[in-house]
């Protein structure tokens, strides 16, 4: 049994070598049988306290360039892809409030904006932080879920409602339930592409801002409030929505019971009992195409790798040996399964972060910086490693 | 239980009633004081209408017209024309700050000062059977004035008094004087046997009025046809029929009944009777007296401008030439008055030129230079003539001046050479000149304010500081689209591109904000030109008022102009050099570029003991970086500067000396200030030649700029750039301002605390009652003239008493200005313009965020349907136009520093870009003095407003 185990080991060592060089795409050799599949991030770097972080639960992350910002619970931080250094930013440094929830970076003026969990709303801009909350302006609440920009304009999604500051006039304007499809105001996340502001919001599902008309367009769950999906595709799967992300058109969306795809015309939901989506408890999405997003579940990392194949990649830690997973999936069909000795810092998941090949997840745990020197969209053909694909797939 | 639900029901039942009341409730309207005519006309109802239209009030528009309101304009520093003001429509009109949408069709401006300006907008009111019940008329909107109401308008008013020499209204004689009862036995409705007016004269068109002959034949360009009538007794012809004397002549020429329904008096004194036509068309109004077509007859044919312009068309139409027959017809002798038809139409001429008036000789006011690529031509931007004016460098004369926007500022050139570039401070815009026609070829929005701009070193993008905004405009010079804002801190004002062209560092006027009694800290913005983004902020603690800025050739440090304020203690305080010492600051850039080490600021002083260096205002080093030039505007001089020996004394110093002493020490000056060379009045800009043998100042008061020979420190020359050569008393005062010589050491003109007649942003401990007693912010002097009484505790009457032997006693400590010079002054602080609202371009409706904010700032209920008492309520002691009731009010913000607790009502007017707020400035934003500052509701009732309700509100303030 012994020399058993040592054969088991010495071949799962083996394995995952030669998965991981077939995994890399471009570096892939021609190992095995190959097939169409996605790309898998197989390097990963930590980021926690022990590296510099002010603060191991991290909220929000932001890729400026060669600089990286991190929203943490006791402060902000910004990692220099170059160096790996970290400089960070506490309240006795001129931070305005300890908890960094949201991050936004004004795309003309490098300006860095702040959401504060109970603070309100900050500009950091040549090392100097400014100030807005409830009683200096017209920020309708302190308590910062998400901040976006609007081409002059700062969104911040907060819990008791949306503002919107126009950083050119100095006018806020305040969205809640009198003045918008708002059913309830607790707004937990807010994104803007191509015209469009999105806010995602617990218990009224998701509103869409045009900025050109002003007007509101509101997607609740045809459902009511169910915690299942009656009519499966027929909208946004549940009105208690956490994040959006609009990208080529497509509007993504992470509830707390699911995710969905939104082309305009048609919904899909996704569900974890018949996707990659290691749980369909949502803390956030990002876009990175029309068919490529990535969902921060509690339980993981799901992502959508290709949606015309429904092909998906489960980023997971083990929490006893702290070692990384990726499994990749087609249409509930685990194709792939890799074995890592790193993977996302932990399971609990709250924020993704798309940088040019790269990506970065929050979690509660420190940030995982997922590099990706070869990443390709969509599927390509390579090298599969098989292991022990069921095993992985049932773990999981 | 029965019972209970009973109670329930009804109140139900009742609460519905009020809520469908409520939803009921309309949006009053102003009517115009024809539609009152309706019912208060005639004997039964006192002849109201007719007082009225006789009275002062009637023509209080049309008298803006006269050369005097133009006058009493200027004084105030309004630009625009007074019928087009809404500080002067404020008082001279009904509804001025009402919307298009607030005003019905029947209302016109042109009525002047009508019933609804006292009575309040009348559309929920004036029906009949409202009115007859004053609770419900009142509870409609219908206002019952009280005197305070009227002082809103009739407060003395420092320009009016200066124009008119007239005593203070007599209250009590001016209510006498428009008394208007109501009958005891008043009998509403129309008038009975009022005469059919159609004639029914088919050919002669219908009649249409004088108001639509007013659309035209108004405002400067027609010579104010329509106000010279409104002015005179023609359109009082119809109201004086409601006199005693009118009774009385009708009673003599046997004539029965009221005068104004009888068509033997109409017939002269109103235009319909003159002579019969084909009627009239429904906006004419019989109470429009003579008006224009009894003379020229019925217009409806005539009136379209295009017939107009062709006058045997509007003759062919309708249009009759005067002469004597036509005044003859009613004036030959009438009621045995002679009449003199030569004098008559004198007094009534109405040209549509109107003579010329003498205007206040135009200055120049240079402030800002910039030399072409090619060394040839300087270009110098002058503030008050609105013009750039060029001068051959070689030749040393001025040869040519382009008109440009208002108070052009500052003025570069794209490295090509091919255009300048001016800030129109006044216009928020940049002008854009093509060097070689000299033409204006672009005018480009920019922010707030716009005062120092420079390209990058590419020429490729231009950086507009926007020093009301607290902005930086970036400008794609190729499109010259703006590109995007940054941010700057607070006033930003002149900028230096470093040696290499990599980054541009940007000098703030104001310190930023900091904690309540605590120093100043001031930034300087670092742009980084690469990426066009703020890239540092530099951090000058204890300064302010930072403007000049100058790199150094050998790119390791910028020079900049500082004040070091000390506000927190009394200005009685000698310590450290007394209240606003004076110096240059050293911004370090040590290599490598971007490391922590950046931004060392070193702080030394340009005073002296005995010798001040008052208001440096600009900086200039030489090409080999041995010498800086610094103007003192207030002092007339200019420091040469030994950078060698400055930087030397530095390095040589230990980091406690540089960091602690030599920002305070008036004794180090001596070791690098090498001479001081005299300039014109009030030197602003420096600039040195390419060649470092010549330096030039731009004298902003005396019109001119000096030539200094760098060589021998000595003004060789002096550039005259053709300014009027009287000056004028507000042209005096306005030296006397700059000028640091009233003050105790010559340390600091008005200036230093008001740059520009503005604001420093601090908060001063100004008299000697313990450090830090009864701390006060400082306000703006723009617009103030009207606004007396002065000082936070309104303790002073006139600004005469601020600036005379207050001044002297707390600020400057010497002896006081003399009564002329005074006098000079206080003419030159009262014409200190206001730039228009950012908020709401003249004639701009409100947007809907405004409009929500108006009804907020005139609610008289809270959300819960309580009533405002009439103190707490917004409008009631900031009311229009000035937005104060200029008395004094305890609104709850007395602190433990205080003595008082009553201060004066600030104006509104403009009231964003004065930050802090409140008497001791402890309020950052406008959102602070409600959210902060009113925890009881004794700053008007606010605690029930929503967030959306308080952030509409501020929108709506910011408009004022």
């Amino acid at each position: 049994m012994k020399y058993l185990i040592i054969a088991v080991k010495i071949l799962m060592v083996c394995s995952l070598l030669v998965a991981r060089r077939s995994a890399l795409g471009s570096r892939a050799t021609s190992h095995g049988p190959r097939e169409k599949l996605p790309y898998v991030y197989t390097e990963w770097k930590h980021f926690t306290v022990n590296t510099g972080l002010p603060n191991d639960h991290v909220f929000a992350i932001k890729a400026d360039g060669p600089k990286v910002w991190v929203g943490t619970e006791n402060g902000l931080a910004c990692i220099d892809k170059r160096t790996g250094k970290i400089k960070s930013w506490k309240e006795k440094d001129g931070l305005p409030w300890r908890v960094v929830s949201a991050l936004d970076v004004n795309p003309k003026t490098g300006e860095l904006w702040v959401g504060l969990f109970g603070g309100g709303l900050a500009r950091f801009s040549g090392g100097r932080f400014d100030h807005w909350h409830q009683l200096n302006s017209g920020l309708v609440n302190d308590v910062v879920y998400g901040v976006a920009i609007e081409n002059d304009n700062v969104w911040a999604a907060t819990t008791a409602g949306a503002s919107r500051y126009n950083t050119v006039t100095g006018e806020w304007t305040i969205y809640t339930e009198k003045n918008s499809p708002m059913e309830e105001i607790w707004n937990y996340g807010v994104s803007y592409d191509a015209g469009k502001v999105y806010l995602g919001i617990w218990g009224s599902g998701v509103l869409e801002f045009d900025v050109a008309t002003e007007t509101w367009k509101d997607y609740l769950d045809p459902d009511g409030e169910m915690e299942i999906d009656l009519y499966r595709d027929d909208g946004i799967v549940h009105v208690i929505s956490t994040g959006t992300s609009y990208i080529d058109g497509i509007l993504w969306v992470s509830t707390y019971f699911g995710m969905n795809r939104y082309d305009g015309r048609h919904w899909r939901g996704f569900y974890e009992h018949e996707t990659g989506l290691p749980s369909d408890f949502g803390n956030a999405v990002k876009g990175r195409s029309a068919n490529e997003a990535w969902f921060a579940t509690d339980k993981g990392l799901g992502v959508l790798a290709d949606f015309p194949s429904d092909t998906w990649v489960t980023y997971t830690m083990d929490p006893n040996t702290h070692r990384g997973k990726a499994v990749v999936s087609q249409n509930q069909k685990v194709l792939e399964a890799i074995d890592m000795p790193k993977s996302i810092p932990h399971n609990y998941a709250l924020w993704v972060e798309i940088d040019g090949n790269d990506v970065w997840v929050g979690t509660s745990k420190g940030v995982g910086w997922g590099i990706g020197p070869g990443y390709y969209k969509g599927l390509k053909d390579r090298a599969v490693y098989k292991a022990k694909i069921v095993k992985i797939k049932a773990e999981n | 239980m029965r019972r209970s639900l009973l109670i329930t029901l009804i109140i139900v039942v009742l609460a519905g009633a009020l809520w469908a009341a409520e939803g009921q409730r309309k949006h009053p309207v102003y009517v115009g004081a024809k539609v009152c005519a309706t019912c208060h006309q005639g004997k039964d109802m006192g002849h109201q209408f007719s007082r009225w239209l006789a009275s002062k009030h009637a023509t209080a528009y049309a008298v803006l017209a006269k050369p005097e309101s133009k006058k009493i304009a200027e004084l105030s520093g309004i630009p625009q024309e007074p019928q087009e003001s809404p500080m002067c429509l404020g008082c001279h009109a009904t509804g001025a700050h009402a919307e298009a949408w607030e005003k019905d069709q029947t209302f016109f401006t042109e009525d002047g000062v009508q019933c609804e300006k006292c009575h309040g907008p009348g559309s929920e009111y004036t029906d009949a059977a409202i009115m007859m019940d004053r609770q419900a008329a009142m509870k409609a909107g219908l206002i019952m004035p009280t005197i305070p109401d009227c002082m809103g308008c009739h407060q003395v008013k420092g320009s009016h008094v200066a124009v008119h020499k007239l005593p203070k209204l007599d209250m009590k004689k001016a209510l006498k004087d428009i008394a208007h009862p109501t009958p005891g036995d008043f009998k509403y409705g129309p008038m009975s046997q009022l005469p059919d007016v159609t004639g029914l004269k088919k050919g002669r068109g219908k009649y249409i009025g004088v108001l639509i002959c007013a659309a035209c034949h108004k405002g400067p360009m027609m010579g104010y046809q329509f106000s010279k009538w409104r002015m005179s007794a023609h359109a009082r012809a119809y109201a004086v029929l409601a006199t005693p004397e009118a009774y009385a002549i009708a009673k003599k020429q046997g004539l029965k009944g009221d005068p104004q329904t009888n068509i033997a008096c109409l017939k002269c004194h109103t235009t319909a009777y003159h002579q019969l036509t084909e009627g009239v068309i429904e906006f004419f109004s019989l109470y429009e007296g003579v008006g224009c077509e009894a003379c020229h007859g019925a217009g409806s044919h005539y009136y379209p401008e295009a017939v107009m312009r062709d006058r045997p068309a509007a003759r062919a139409a309708g249009l009759r030439e005067i002469n004597r027959e036509t005044c003859l017809r009613c004036h030959e002798n009438p009621h045995d008055k002679p009449f003199d038809f030569d004098e008559a139409v004198k007094k009534i001429a109405h040209p549509t030129r109107a003579p010329a008036v003498s205007q206040a000789p135009r200055y120049k006011t240079p402030l800002n230079m910039a030399l072409s690529p090619d060394g040839k031509e300087l270009y110098v931007t002058c503030e008050a003539s609105h013009t750039v004016i060029v001068v051959n460098v070689q030749r040393r004369q001025k040869v040519a001046e382009i008109s440009v926007g208002h108070h052009p500022t500052d003025v570069t050139f794209s490295p090509d050479g091919a255009r300048a570039y001016v800030s129109n401070r006044l216009d928020d815009t940049v002008s854009v000149i093509d060097v070689l026609s000299r033409n204006v070829i672009a005018t480009l929005a920019v922010g707030d304010e716009p005062h120092g701009l420079l390209t990058d070193s590419s020429g490729k993008h231009l950086y507009v500081l926007n020093t009301s905004a607290d902005s930086i405009s970036v400008i794609d010079t190729t499109t010259l689209k703006k590109l995007k804002r940054l941010s700057a801190s607070r006033s930003p004002w002149s900028l230096s591109r470093s040696p290499d062209g990599s980054a541009i560092y940007v000098t703030n006027n104001l310190s930023r904000f900091v904690k309540f009694r605590t120093p100043s800290v001031s930034e300087v913005t670092v742009i980084d030109t690469s990426q066009a983004v703020v890239k540092d902020r530099i951090v000058v603690p204890a300064a302010n008022l930072m403007q000049g800025i100058a790199w150094h050739p050998s790119g390791n440090f910028a020079l900049i102009t500082l004040n070091r304020t000390k506000n927190l203690v009394p200005m009685t305080r000698l310590l450290q050099g007394w209240t606003i010492t004076n110096g240059l600051g050293i911004v370090w850039r040590a290599p490598p570029w971007g490391e922590p080490k950046d931004g060392r600021v070193d702080q030394v002083l340009l005073d002296e003991p005995g010798m001040c260096f008052p208001d440096p205002t600009d900086v200039a080093i030489t090409p080999d970086g041995r010498l800086a030039l610094v103007t003192s505007s207030g002092s007339n001089r200019i420091a040469v500067v030994d950078v060698t020996k400055l930087i030397s004394m530095l390095e040589a110093a230990s980091t406690y000396e540089r960091e602690h002493v030599f920002g305070n020490h008036l004794g180090k000056p001596t070791e690098f200030v090498i001479d001081h060379i005299r300039t014109g009045d009030s030197p602003r800009g420096v600039l040195i030649a390419p060649d470092g043998k010549t330096a030039f100042t731009a004298n902003a008061l005396d019109d001119s700029l000096t030539v200094i020979d760098i060589n021998s420190f000595c003004a060789v020359g002096r550039i005259d750039l053709g300014g009027p050569k009287v000056i004028t008393k507000v042209r005096y005062g306005e030296r006397l301002f700059h000028s640091a010589n009233i003050t105790f050491n010559r340390q600091f003109s008005c200036h230093s605390c008001h740059p520009d007649g503005h604001v420093d942003g601090l908060t001063y401990d100004i008299e000697p009652d313990g450090i830090g007693v009864c701390p006060v912010d400082n306000r703006t002097l723009r617009g103030i003239l009207d606004t007396a009484p002065f000082k936070w505790e309104g303790t002073n009457p006139s600004l005469q008493r601020q600036c005379g032997p207050r001044l002297a006693v707390f600020f400057t400590r010497i002896q006081p200005f003399t009564p002329e010079e005074l006098s000079a002054l206080d003419n030159y602080i009262c014409t200190i313009p206001r730039p228009s609202n950012r908020y709401r371009p003249l004639g701009a409706e409100l947007t809907d965020a405004q409009r929500r904010g108006k009804k907020m700032f005139e609610r008289t209920m809270t959300n819960d349907g309580r009533i405002i008492p009439k103190g707490n309520r917004c409008a009631t002691c900031h009311l229009p136009p000035l937005y104060t009731d200029r008395r004094r009010h305890n609104i709850g913000t007395k602190l433990w520093l205080d003595h008082e607790s009553d201060f004066d009502t600030p104006h509104l007017n403009n009231i964003y870009d004065s930050a802090p707020y409140l008497h001791n400035g402890i309020a950052e934003t406008l959102e602070e003095i409600w959210t902060r500052y009113n925890p009881d509701d004794e700053h008007g009732v606010t605690n029930d407003m929503t967030k959306d309700q308080l952030n509409d509100l501020i929108e709506y303030i910011k408009t004022l």
